[in-house]
This record gives C-alpha cells, structure tokens and sequence, in this order.
C-alpha cells in the first residue's frame, strides 16, 4: 500500500498535505505519531464518564491534528463532534454520542488504514 | 551566528512535532506542553526567546491565561506572540488580539506560511529593537551633549565669580524640584515634564552676562559704590542680549528659555526688581523659579563675605520678604518640598549630576509612547539610579540587589559571606544554597516586599537564618524598586543585611 492509497482509504487528500508539509518524511513520522496519540482515548474516557470539559478538549486536539495532517473524514466528524461539546454545563449533551459514535467509525477506519500503510513493503 | 530561539507551546506532541519539524533547521526550538510550563520557562529566561507559538485550548492553563500573564509582567511587548490555535471562532480571535498576539497560523499548517510568518514577525520586533536603541543612545548623546556644553559656560562663569561651580547644580536642582511641585499643585503654567526639563538645564546660563563685568568689581572684596552695583545689576540685560544674539538659535526651547531666565531672575513679583520692573505673572515662570532657587542658595551657601544659613533660617527669611517679594505659590511650594531638598543638596556633587541625568533620560525616553520596546531599558536606569541612591556611602556594608526580571540577586562580598553563598545567585528562590540559609524566609521576604507601592517602598524585616549550622536572625532592610510606569511594576529590590544577636543589632 502506498501512501497514496493510505490516504484515499482514510479519506484525505495526500497531494495537499505533502504540499503544506514539503517532506515525505515528516508526514511518515506524523502518521506513525498519530497511532501513538492519546486523544482518541481522552476523548473516549471523557464520554464515557460524561465529562464534557475533558471530551471537548480532546475532540478539539483530535480535530486540529487530522486538520493538519489532512485526514479530511475523521477532521469534519471530530470538528461537528467539538462544535456540540464546545458549550453547555458539566453534562455531555445528549446529542453528542452519535457525533461520537461518527468520530469512533472515521477513527477506526484511519488508524486501520495507517497500520496497513505501516505495515506494506510499499512504505519506503 | 546562534540560532533564534522559539518557544512552542502545545498540549499535542504531535502537532509541536509538526512545528519544530518546520522549523528546527532555523531556529533552536524548546516546547511546552501547557501554559504552566510556558510561564516556568520564561520566568527563567523570557528575554532568550525571538517569537512564542501559542496554542489557545490547553489543560492546567490556557493561552488566554499564557497572554495574560506575559501583560502582567510586560513581556508581551518585547516577545511576540504568534497562536497557532485551531479555535478560529471570532471571540477567541479578538480575545487573543486583544491580549497581544501578533498575528494568527491557521490550520491546516503550512510549511512555507509558518517559516515565513515566524521569520518576517521575528526581523520585524529586531528591527524595532534596534532603532529604539539608536533613538535611546541618541537622547542619550544629546542630553549628554547639551550637559557638557551648558555646565562648560557655567562654569566659566562661576570660575570668574569665584565660586565652587556647585551654585549652578544646586540651582538646576532647586529649580527642577520646585517646578515639579508646581507641576504637582497647578495647571495654571500649563507645565509638563519636558518643560522642566528644559527649564531646569537653561537655569545654569542664568548669571552669564556676569562674564562682562570687570573682575576688578564682580570680585571687589569689600561694599560696592552705587556706580558699580549699577554695573552688576547689567548682568541680566547682558546675558540676555548674548542669547539674543544667536540669531540661528531663537526657536531653540533651552536658549529662549535662558534668555527669559536671564533677563528676568532678578525681578521681583512686587515689582520691585530690575531690569524691568514686571509685576506677578507677568515675569515668566522659569524666571521665577530661578530667582527664588537663587537666592535659596545664596543664603544656603557660605560665601566669603557670610556662613551659610540653615534652611530653616533660609526659608525663614525669604516668607518675611526679607529677600524681597515672591510668588506665594512658590513660597509654598519651598515649603512643601523643604525636607526632601535640603537632603539632596547635600548629596555629594558627581552623585547630584550623575543621578539627575539618569532620571532626565528616564523621562524622555517615557515621552516617546510608541516606542514600547524600549520599557526594559528604562527599568534599568530606572533601577541603576535607585541603586546609586540606596549605595550611596554604603560601599563596605553588607548590601544586595534583587532583580526580578530575569531573577538574580546580587550580594556585596560581606554580605555573601555572612551567609555563606555566591555572589552572584540567579533564580534565588529556588536556589538550592539560598534554601539551606534562609528556608522559609525567602517566601516571607518575597511576599512583603511586593506588598510595598511606590510611595512607601522600604521595608524591615526579622527573620532566622542558618550559617555554618547555627540559627542566628538577621535583618535585612530593603528597599523596593518600583518602574516610573503608570502602572508601577516590581523591578526588583535593594537593602541591607544586618545580624541581630541578643536583641542588638551589630553591623
């Protein structure tokens, strides 16, 4: 699998961000980074214990990274999924879980993609 | 040539590896991952950054709160600070504007837009940094200048009158500290700082007309006739005409200022004094106050033909009209500042000069508002002239100097081995040798002296240390330097450390 591909599987534009970013290389490092990041799992725990403040911090992380890194599906569901958690009181507000679930789907199917991409004899 | 230094702060390893991986062939990066440790790094080392990336939504403490913090101890006008948040909501970026950030990255980074932004906001604050330097040294030559040339002629004129050369720095003195009361009580001069200035730098010409008199009568030991009293009294026209005649200078604020001076100083505000007989405000201000500080100093100084009164005595004098009639707000203004005057006047000289012209600069340089870079330099002269002060006469004692920005504390060699530790301590409070002598003095220290202000800033204060193993108490009085600023910031401390063993003190 190329990287290429890894992209166009998590949906993202690779041609843009190797454009922002200029070296291949620095991309690699970030998506490896990425598998290792821990806001997946802040933002998981925060609603779980239905914790708005921690889970809106997490979603807001999670959100400018794959903004950065250009992962465009799992940057849009994380960026609605901050909108809904961005005010409101201690409670997670009920119709943040299926944003949730949304950003639970996109983050699987990136991180899945990008072990795949690790994993490849294609990855240079 | 070093590398600049940036501070990234970012609570996302990720996206701060993002940053410095854009950046590290540039510059030197040091990270932070949330506001406190920001905050702990720049309080070591805040002037050693070039540029500051700030993310905005951070745990344990914000950017907003990084922002505010930087206000408050005034690093946000030489540091810029570029966000780099995702939060592009119109309140947050007013907010963060509002709080000083120069400018916004927004996401999706880009390499080519984050080097450029960085290097084009970092040339831009150098740039401004030097030119303030070049405007600083400027005033600082001409204020320079003007001195040298000014006390040359004055001086001339007080060698050929015989006098020591300290009547003319007494009257710039007495002169400057009469106009700021003035200034103090009244708008009705419409006076402001560089008025005084101006004034007070003009007052050493006020006998220069003096130069024209033959010495056989500026000198004469004895009574003067009637004849050569008028003689005398030509010296205000005279000194007049000569600036009168530098034609090319006639706009110049200090010369016209000195004309007036000079022609004027010995009227009186009954109109009883010559050349012109002018009565009550029609006798310039600048005049008048140099014809009171005058013949201050004239009773206040032993001359060969009197001892010198007290100021008591002096002051005493003037009110009953005995040295003719004054303007009865200056006559009180003599009064109110009495105390503070006759404890300057007995300053050593150089010290008199030295100081005055530390503080000149201060308050020039405090004029030029859109220069907001150079606020660091002003607080060290603010601070060398306090120091000069507090030092003065104290050179063997066991002294110190606390600045807070960076932190160093700075001990005479007695007082350093009194307590057993370095000289030179940076980042006293939690020095390691600081904390094994005086443990939990230092927070006490710390908290009283910025309880101090402005208007009161010495302090006292008792408290145990430990030297060689032994408990001993020590007094250290202390002396707050707070900024000329219209909101006075803590600059730093000046004192002395005195032992105390059973219940006396012994230096």
């Amino acid at each position: 699998m190329t990287v290429q591909e890894c992209y166009k599987r998590l949906g993202g534009d690779y041609g843009d961000v190797l454009r922002r970013l200029v070296q291949p290389q620095l991309v690699d490092g970030l998506m490896a980074m990425f598998l290792q990041d821990e806001n997946f799992d802040r933002l998981c725990a925060g609603m779980q214990a239905g914790k708005r403040e921690q889970a809106f911090r997490a979603a807001h992380t999670l959100k400018g990274v794959c903004q950065n890194l250009g992962f465009t599906t799992l940057f849009l569901s994380s960026e609605k999924l901050t909108d809904a958690l961005r005010h409101g009181d201690e409670q997670v507000p009920p119709d943040a879980v299926c944003l949730w679930e949304a950003v639970q789907r996109d983050y699987q199917q990136a991180t899945a993609a990008i072990r795949m991409y690790m994993a490849s004899p294609a990855r240079s | 040539m070093c590398k600049r230094k940036i501070l990234i702060v970012d609570d996302s390893l990720l996206n701060r590896n993002l940053l410095s991986g854009m950046l590290q062939d540039a510059y030197e990066i040091v990270e932070a991952e949330n506001g406190h440790q920001a905050i702990r790094i720049l309080e070591k080392q805040a002037y050693s950054f070039s540029l500051i990336l700030l993310d905005i939504v951070m745990p344990e403490m914000d950017g907003f709160e990084v922002m505010a913090y930087m206000n408050k101890c005034h690093w946000i006008n030489d540091l810029p600070v570029i966000i780099i948040s995702a939060e592009t909501s119109q309140t947050s970026v007013n907010k963060a504007y509002d709080l000083g950030a120069v400018d916004f990255i927004s996401r999706p980074f880009d390499a080519y837009i984050v080097q450029r932004r960085v290097k084009n906001t970092i040339a831009l604050y150098e740039k401004q940094k030097r030119l303030a330097a070049i405007v600083a040294d400027q005033i600082f030559e001409r204020t320079k200048m003007y001195d040298q040339m000014v006390s040359i002629l004055s001086q001339i004129v007080e060698f050929r009158n015989r006098e020591s050369g300290l009547h003319v720095l007494h009257i710039n003195l007495i002169t400057e500290m009469l106009l700021q009361q003035v200034m103090k009580k009244t708008a009705r001069y419409g006076l402001k700082p560089p008025d005084v200035r101006v004034i007070s730098t003009a007052s050493s010409l006020h006998d220069i007309g003096k130069i024209i008199i033959p010495d056989g009568i500026l000198n004469k030991p004895g009574q003067l006739t009637a004849q050569e009293a008028a003689v005398v009294k030509t010296h205000s026209v005279e000194g007049a005409l000569m600036l009168k005649r530098l034609s090319v200078y006639q706009n110049d604020p200090i010369i016209s200022t000195a004309h007036d001076i000079c022609r004027w100083h010995h009227e009186r505000y009954d109109g009883t004094g010559y050349p012109d007989g002018l009565v009550g405000d029609d006798i310039p201000i600048s005049a008048q106050v140099v014809s009171l500080a005058d013949v201050y100093d004239a009773l206040t100084s032993e001359r060969c033909y009197k001892n010198a009164y007290s100021h008591q005595q002096a002051v005493g004098m003037i009110r009953r009209g005995e040295c003719g009639a004054f303007n009865p707000l200056l006559l009180e203004c003599l009064q109110e500042i009495g105390d503070k005057l006759e404890q300057r006047l007995q300053q050593p000289p150089i010290a008199l000069k030295e100081n005055r012209k530390l503080q000149r600069i201060t308050e020039e340089v405090l004029q030029h508002r859109e220069l907001s870079v150079p606020t660091e330099m002003l607080r060290q002269l603010k601070f060398e002239q306090l120091r000069a002060d507090f030092f003065e006469g104290a050179a063997n004692e066991r002294t110190f100097v606390y600045r807070s920005n960076p932190p160093v504390l700075t001990l005479s060699r007695p007082s350093a081995s009194l307590l057993g530790v370095r000289e030179v301590v940076a980042d006293p409070v939690h020095d390691e040798a600081i904390g094994r002598c005086a443990g939990a003095s230092v927070e006490k220290w710390r908290r009283i002296s910025h309880e101090t202000s402005p208007e009161s800033p010495e302090f006292t204060l008792d408290s145990g240390f430990t030297m060689d193993g032994r408990e001993a108490l020590c007094r250290c009085i202390g002396r707050v330097v707070w900024s000329a600023e219209e909101i006075p910031q803590y600059l730093g401390v000046v004192g002395v450390i005195t032992q105390v063993e059973n219940g006396g003190v012994c230096p």
